[in-house]
């Protein structure tokens, strides 16, 4: 097995156990994926200069943000000139969540990895741009912004 | 109930639930008897509201139990013939036999009636082929406040059979990231499926394929 703990795009995914070679592929197979919640590390998908954040609160959910939620989180790794930096606590709403988001028609949908945009606490994106497929659960949520500025809508 | 049983196997026919069954049954068995020429009702004598079919008389001399005059309690085709005397034949041949039985229906079996009642439903409607793990689908699906449908491809990854809510699992790479979708296939939103290709591969979850290079879960 080559990727020991590490997901399709290099990146350290977040509410995965650390695996450590596994014998057969099932044990990474089988994971459940739950909630992004304090300590969930995160890709951030827009150009706002943000690359990963670590969420500190989920804003909505007992047990943690799924898919269209709200979290606040903590820059941790940034691009040199954007507009954030390192250590900014941000808003951002979650665009892609490895747990499976149910909708009304009996589908189900789910992404391999876990990522947010920036917004800020009025609920503004900070970007401009918007990388990767977005849910249409977002238009329930109001971020028709968002919508408006994806690459390909699920 | 070895008289019972005895006379079961007899008339040939073999009508577990009947017996077994709750006090109550409907004498039902008294329609399959009508297969058999000379036949009498007569209530076995621990149970009353138990219907027994018995041979003519005169076959079964030596049965010991005896004859008690019967009283049907439900309605029965045969019923007024069973209030009379339950010895001999009675005139079975002025009614015209009787409808055969339907099989009762156990109560753990509804569920997988209703869903093959669903099924059929939904099939009328379109088609739904056989998918396995590893087609390579293109799907169709009617959105809400749509008018053109919605396309879906990818590669069935899982199958997962619960009767009429049987949902495959799609995977495709778009823009770069994975996603893999659920459907249900006899969702009447889905409003067409077909295989594309076929992909062949050993497993009937391709889970896996999560930990692949994206390019094993691309597909134009």
């Amino acid at each position: 097995m080559g990727s020991h703990g590490n997901n399709l795009f290099g990146a350290v995914s977040s509410s995965v156990e650390a695996v450590t070679r596994p014998s057969h592929c099932d044990a990474i197979s089988q994971q459940i994926r739950t909630f992004i919640q304090m300590r969930t590390n995160l890709k951030v998908v827009d150009n706002s200069g943000a690359k990963r954040v670590m969420c500190i609160q989920a804003k909505s959910g007992k047990y943690g943000a799924k898919l269209g939620d709200t979290i606040v989180g903590s820059v941790k790794e940034a691009q040199p000139r954007g507009k954030v930096k390192k250590g900014d606590v941000v808003y951002g709403v979650v665009v892609r969540a490895a747990m499976k988001k149910g909708r009304s028609d009996g589908s189900e949908v789910q992404f391999d990895d876990n990522a947010i945009v920036l917004v800020n606490n009025k609920g503004e994106l900070i970007g401009t741009r918007v990388f990767g497929p977005v849910p249409h659960e977002l238009r329930k949520k109001k971020h028709l912004k968002i919508l408006a500025l994806a690459e390909h809508i699920v | 109930m070895a008289s019972a049983a005895a006379t079961a196997a007899v008339s040939g026919v073999v009508l577990p639930h009947a017996f077994l069954s709750h006090r109550s049954s409907p004498p039902q068995l008294v329609a399959v008897a009508s297969s058999f020429r000379r036949l009498s009702l007569c209530a076995t004598p621990r149970r009353t509201t138990h219907l027994v079919a018995r041979a003519d008389a005169s076959a079964e001399a030596g049965e010991p139990e005896p004859e008690a005059e019967a009283e049907p309690v439900s309605s029965s085709a045969d019923a007024e013939e069973g209030e009379v005397e339950g010895a001999v034949a009675v005139a079975e041949a002025e009614e015209p036999p009787p409808p055969p039985s339907k099989p009762k229906v156990k109560f753990g079996e509804i569920i997988g009636i209703l869903n093959k009642q669903f099924i059929e439903e939904a099939e009328k409607v379109k088609t739904v082929p056989d998918l396995r793990p590893g087609d390579i689908i293109e799907l169709r699906m009617q959105r809400p406040n749509k008018r053109r449908l919605s396309l879906f491809k990818g590669i069935i990854i899982a199958k997962h059979k619960a009767g009429v809510h049987t949902t495959i699992r799609v995977r495709r790479i778009i823009a770069g990231v994975g996603v893999e979708i659920t459907f249900p296939v006899y969702s009447p939103r889905i409003k067409e499926i077909t295989v594309i290709r076929h992909k062949k591969v050993r497993r009937a979850k391709l889970y896996y394929l999560k930990h692949k290079l994206p390019r094993f879960s691309t597909f134009k």
